[in-house]
């Protein structure tokens, strides 16, 4: 039954991911100035070069056949060559995915963890004053600019104490942990500072719906410790509902922190692609961007089969 | 002129022992840009790792003048290296230096020379520069150590371009897509430093290459610094934390805003060095407002120089020719209309532009509004289009800030999208002004056409004679100076940032970038 | 009675706007303003000068407060357009069902789906935003959110008897729709208008601080913060007032939210 509803999923996924590559193909095909001026300011590149190299590309053809080969090549894996290093997209893509789900794995496991204690602790003591830090915590995290943020702690941490490397994945030459834990430490926080806020928030409410419940009282009533009612009964049921939420930003890691990145010289999707736009790099800015609304559609079906699987009453519904 | 060696400004005192660094006897050098490919002819950026790895027949020393590196001497028409043909074409013979090999160990040879002509005119090759492939017509090697090559004009400026970038490996290459060669992130030459890792947006390994031909005066095998380490830093903030905490001892291009910040800083030296390279303010002559030379003087007399120089921390130098100071053929005689503001108004008026309540002077219908394009995210550029703006704005013309990014700045840039320009150009040691002031040139983008200047231009770019050439560029300079197409306003100066240990360091102002000297370099407890 | 946080919401965000609105009058510098004799570098916080001066020599409080205009004008016209289109797609999907909710649905979750700030950065990269198209850029991009808000609402609200019995009066469905179910989703338009507030400022400054929003010398607080930042060393008291400004208003914005929220 699962299998049946697993497939329908991703049958109603396709339309979605197609829409999806369709708008963006269309973005980049019909901006001023589409993928073929990067050579026609190139004063090298003569006239008959070009037009050979638009054959190359299949850009003579009209739109709607050139969007039905690039997605053909797209789903067989060619993924069309970079415009900047010549080198394949996809090369290009799976060596910066490293570093990037390096720092994206260490902020979301982080923001788990912590948003799961302060969510806890919070909705355990609901209008007293923990729960009022707490929620003033998330409220500035959820307002503070992650850019500015980290200008500051560049200020603070690498500036005026010494303390951190202001940027980069690690010192040349050097191999050990420290020197990687050290360069990840600021980015990781940047990045993990506003996803804790908004899960913690999320597990609040879900735990304050949850401690509500009857068999939360049952188990009160039998005689359940405190801590054992929260975790064992609360926080299992609370976490069903926040759990689509931490899949799509867990989703949202594979597209690289942007901002964060770039701020901190990390050598991740996110530099990649604003080394990219630079450049007009744009089969590699589609394959950023595509396979980043694949990862985000992916991770819906899984937040809905975790769902299912946590929650008796979504899988019979 | 002033020498280069009275240019270095020296800060600081003591010694600063640089910390996080495993190798002694490594230079750890700090690029502000991430590097595209590291093959010389397709890179968009000037090459400084290239130009350590990569070698050409000949190079450009501190003084812009050519020395011989593969080749063993410069080919001049005293030499016999040049002959004139009857045709109006030239040969030029290059011996080739003996035993100089490839980092792999193959011999360097004369095929080798006719490959890279051969590969780079390849209309599949997909390259940023081809300049100078098209005037050869055929190349003849008649023994591995002589190359003959026989151009279909005079070409004083031959120097500048193809066999001067570098030389491919045939041995490598032959048969192989330059477009996605491996060789792209491993290129292999004949310099003093081989490439042994690339990682992008991280860094460059390279270390000495044991079968580098070159010997000091002592007869010691160059280089002196056992490995290169370049790394890709290309946030501002973090390569001024990394110079202060003693992790870079390199950076030859540093932004103005940040040179203004590393003054006293201990053990590390600032050195100015000319470039080839001015800015300018250029006139779209699409634009018929901007085709009335009035309107082109009285935002002539608007510019004032020291403004913009103070503004980018006074590091740039003032100009009033295309033609920079560092050449013999520039001169001194041809200035642009001085900064006057009361003169600009005065000029505007009596041609009927008066001033509006908007502060905008008008002529009827017709506003004194502009499009001032620069690169966007170029901090220096921006700094000094919001002084032109503003300077424009005391004599009543309105520009307004049209800034794109990467490619869509070249974009506008060559084709022509904008009302007023503010960029750089930067020449080889023998420019070709016809590229961006001829009616045909590659680069004007002004479509600025004057067939008087283009008399000049040519007679300039045809002669091998220094003397009927240093006539003409005197000719070129005063038609600019009257005509005024473009604004000469700065020549720029490469701040370098050097830890003061490191020694034997020569600035070099062509698009060679320093690090064609890189084998002389050491450095010094 | 109203939510405290709502109050104090209100007033921070009050306070700004009348600052950035009256501060630049009041200001003895124009924004634009060079001191030939500052030129090159910033100058530290002074009695003449009270956040200092940048590298043009321009009075860095004056270009705050006007810059503050901007941010704050993009950010609300760009949210009331996010909210106006979301309200209009989520009450037509909520209302009419089959159809039209499935197609609707889908097309917001193709718009969910592409990650926003790399669209953004394609789309700025390709066509220099001037403030008007900015506003449309972020309110295409945050009009999800009201979506489906105001869609789960009015699929609520649609089985209740007073609609059930102005269908049987025989009123229109459009009528029925402006009529009677938009003005009872109010509360709900208000909350997810808040919240497009804070986002529309946060992506906003984010556009400007990568260089890709409103050009100088037109500051906002997101380009005063990109040209503030190379030097966050030597000059950082140009990089801290925008920043604590635009926590501040997003703070504002959200305890508003957060308050209106609650009473519901």
């Amino acid at each position: 039954m699962t299998a049946r509803w697993l497939l329908g999923r991703v049958a109603g996924a396709l339309p979605v991911l197609l829409g999806i590559s369709l708008v963006l193909f269309l973005v980049i095909h019909l901006a001023p100035g589409g993928p073929m001026d990067v050579y026609a300011d190139n004063p090298s590149v003569t006239p008959a070069a070009l037009a050979r190299i638009a054959e190359a590309y299949g850009l003579n053809q009209p739109l709607p056949v050139q969007y039905g080969r690039w997605l053909g090549a797209m789903v067989s894996g060619d993924w069309g060559y970079s415009i900047r290093t010549g080198r394949p997209v996809l090369t290009e893509i799976v060596e910066r995915l490293g570093p990037t789900l390096l720092l994206g794995g260490i902020a979301m496991g982080a923001a788990f963890l912590l948003s799961v204690a302060l969510g806890v602790v919070s909705a355990a003591r609901t209008g007293a004053w923990p729960d009022r830090v707490i929620g003033g915590f998330t409220l500035a995290g959820l307002s503070i600019p992650v850019f500015w943020l980290a200008l500051v702690l560049q200020l603070v941490f690498s500036v005026w104490l010494g303390w951190l490397p202001s940027g980069g994945l690690r010192t040349i030459g050097v191999e050990a942990a420290s020197d990687r834990l050290a360069h990840i430490v600021m980015p990781a926080t940047v990045l993990a500072l506003a996803t804790t806020a908004s899960w913690s928030r999320y597990i609040r409410a879900g735990m304050i719906t949850v401690l509500r419940q009857d068999y939360i009282r049952t188990a009160r009533a039998k005689g359940l410790g405190e801590t054992a009612v929260l975790l064992r009964h609360g926080l299992r049921n609370a976490i069903i509902p926040a759990v689509s939420i931490v899949a799509l930003d867990l989703a949202s890691v594979i597209s690289g922190a942007v901002i964060t990145e770039a701020i901190f010289g990390w050598p991740g999707i996110g530099s990649l692609f604003v080394q990219s736009m630079d450049g007009r790099d744009y089969p590699v800015l589609m394959g950023v961007l595509v396979m980043g609304s694949a990862a985000v559609i992916l991770a819906n079906i899984a937040a809905d089969l975790a769902q299912a699987m946590l929650d008796p009453r979504v899988r019979n519904g | 002129m002033i020498s280069r060696r009275t240019l270095l400004l020296v800060a600081g005192t003591a010694a600063c022992v640089p910390a996080h660094r495993s190798n002694r006897n490594s230079l750890v050098v700090g690029l502000t840009y991430d590097i595209d490919t590291l093959n010389v002819y397709s890179t968009g950026f000037l090459g400084d790792v290239e130009a350590a790895v990569v070698e050409g027949l000949l190079a450009p020393d501190a003084d812009a003048k050519y020395v011989p590196v593969l080749a063993t001497s410069v080919p001049t028409i005293e030499n016999g290296g040049i002959v004139p043909n009857a045709d109006g074409g030239m040969t030029i013979t290059y011996r080739l230096r003996e035993g100089v090999k490839w980092h792999d160990g193959a011999p360097f040879t004369s095929a080798d020379v006719a490959f890279t002509w051969d590969a780079v005119r390849n209309p599949a090759f997909i390259a940023e520069s081809k300049d100078g492939s098209e005037d050869i017509a055929a190349i003849q090697t008649p023994d591995p150590l002589t190359v003959i090559v026989h151009y279909r004009k005079i070409v004083p400026g031959f120097a500048t371009t193809l066999f001067t970038f570098g030389i491919l490996p045939r041995h490598l290459l032959s048969g192989v897509d330059l477009n996605t060669a491996p060789y792209n992130d491993r290129p292999v030459g004949t310099g003093p430093f081989r490439v042994i890792a690339f990682k992008r947006g991280q860094y460059v390994l390279t270390e000495r290459n044991p079968y580098y031909w070159r010997r000091d005066a002592a007869g010691r095998q160059l280089p002196y610094v056992d490995s290169l380490i370049f790394k890709i830093i290309p946030n501002s903030n973090s390569l001024l934390m990394q110079i202060r905490s003693g992790e870079l001892d390199l950076v030859v291009a540093t932004p103005y805003d940040q040179a203004k910040q590393m003054g006293g800083l201990e053990g590390v030296d600032l050195v100015r060095s000319p470039l080839l390279q001015w800015q300018h303010l250029d006139f779209n002559f699409r634009n018929a407002k901007l085709r009335e030379r009035r309107v082109r003087l009285a935002i002539a007399h608007a510019i004032d120089r020291t403004a913009i120089v103070r503004a980018l921390g006074g590091f740039p130098r003032p100009i009033q020719s295309v033609v920079v100071p560092v050449f013999d053929f520039h001169d001194p005689g041809a200035v642009m209309p001085a900064h006057d503001p009361a003169r600009a108004r005065a000029i505007l008026e009596a041609a009927g532009w008066h001033l509006g309540a908007d502060g905008v002077r008008a002529r009827g219908a017709e506003r004194l509004s502009f499009r001032l394009v620069v690169q966007a995210g170029k901090g220096d550029d921006e700094l000094a289009q919001q002084v032109i703006i503003a300077q424009l704005q005391a004599i009543g013309i309105e520009a307004k800030a049209d800034n794109r990014a990467g490619v869509a700045y070249r974009q506008a840039r060559y084709k022509g999208d904008f009302d007023l320009l503010y960029s750089a150009w930067v020449t080889g040691a023998d420019p070709i002004y016809s590229r961006f002031l001829g009616s045909k040139g590659t680069n004007n983008s002004l479509q600025y056409r004057n067939p008087a200047l283009d008399t000049v231009l040519a007679r300039m770019e045809g002669t091998l004679d220094p003397a009927a050439r240093k006539a003409a560029a005197f000719e070129m300079q005063r038609i600019l100076a009257e005509d005024l197409p473009t604004i000469p306003l700065t020549t720029n100066v490469a701040v370098v940032t050097k830890r003061r240990s490191l020694k034997g360091f020569t600035p070099n102002p062509t698009n060679m970038t320093p690090f064609v000297g890189a084998a002389f370099w050491r450095l010094e407890a | 009675m109203v939510d405290r946080r709502v109050a104090a919401g209100l007033g921070i965000l009050a306070v700004i706007t009348v600052a950035c609105v009256f501060g630049p009058l009041l200001s003895p510098y124009r924004y634009d303003e060079q001191a030939l004799d500052l030129l090159g570098r910033p100058l530290p916080p002074s009695p003449a000068h009270l956040l200092g001066t940048d590298e043009l020599g321009r009075d860095a409080l004056t270009r705050l407060l006007y810059g503050g205009r901007i941010s704050l004008a993009v950010g609300l016209v760009g949210a009331l357009v996010a909210t106006a289109f979301g309200t209009a797609i989520g009450a037509l999907a909520g209302y009419f069902g089959g159809w039209t909710d499935r197609l609707l649905m889908r097309f917001t979750d193709v718009m969910l789906s592409i990650p926003a700030l790399p669209l953004v950065l394609v789309i700025t990269g390709l066509v220099r935003p001037a403030p008007p198209l900015l506003v449309l850029i972020i309110a295409g991009l945050t009009w999800t959110a009201p979506a489906r808000l105001v869609r789960a609402e009015v699929r609520g609200l649609k089985s209740r008897d007073y609609i059930a019995a102005a269908k049987v009066l025989g009123a229109g469905r459009l009528r029925i729709l402006s009529r009677h179910v938009i003005p009872n989703t109010l509360a709900t338009i208000a909350v997810a208008a808040t919240l497009a507030v804070g986002s529309a400022i946060m992506l906003e400054s984010a556009l400007s601080f990568l260089g890709f929003g409103v050009q100088p010398p037109v500051p906002t607080w997101g380009n005063l913060l990109n040209k503030a930042g190379p030097w966050l060393v030597s000059a950082p008291w140009l990089s801290l007032p925008p920043g604590v400004l635009i926590f501040v208003t997003i703070l504002a914005v959200s305890m508003v939210g957060d308050g209106l929220q609650r009473r519901r």
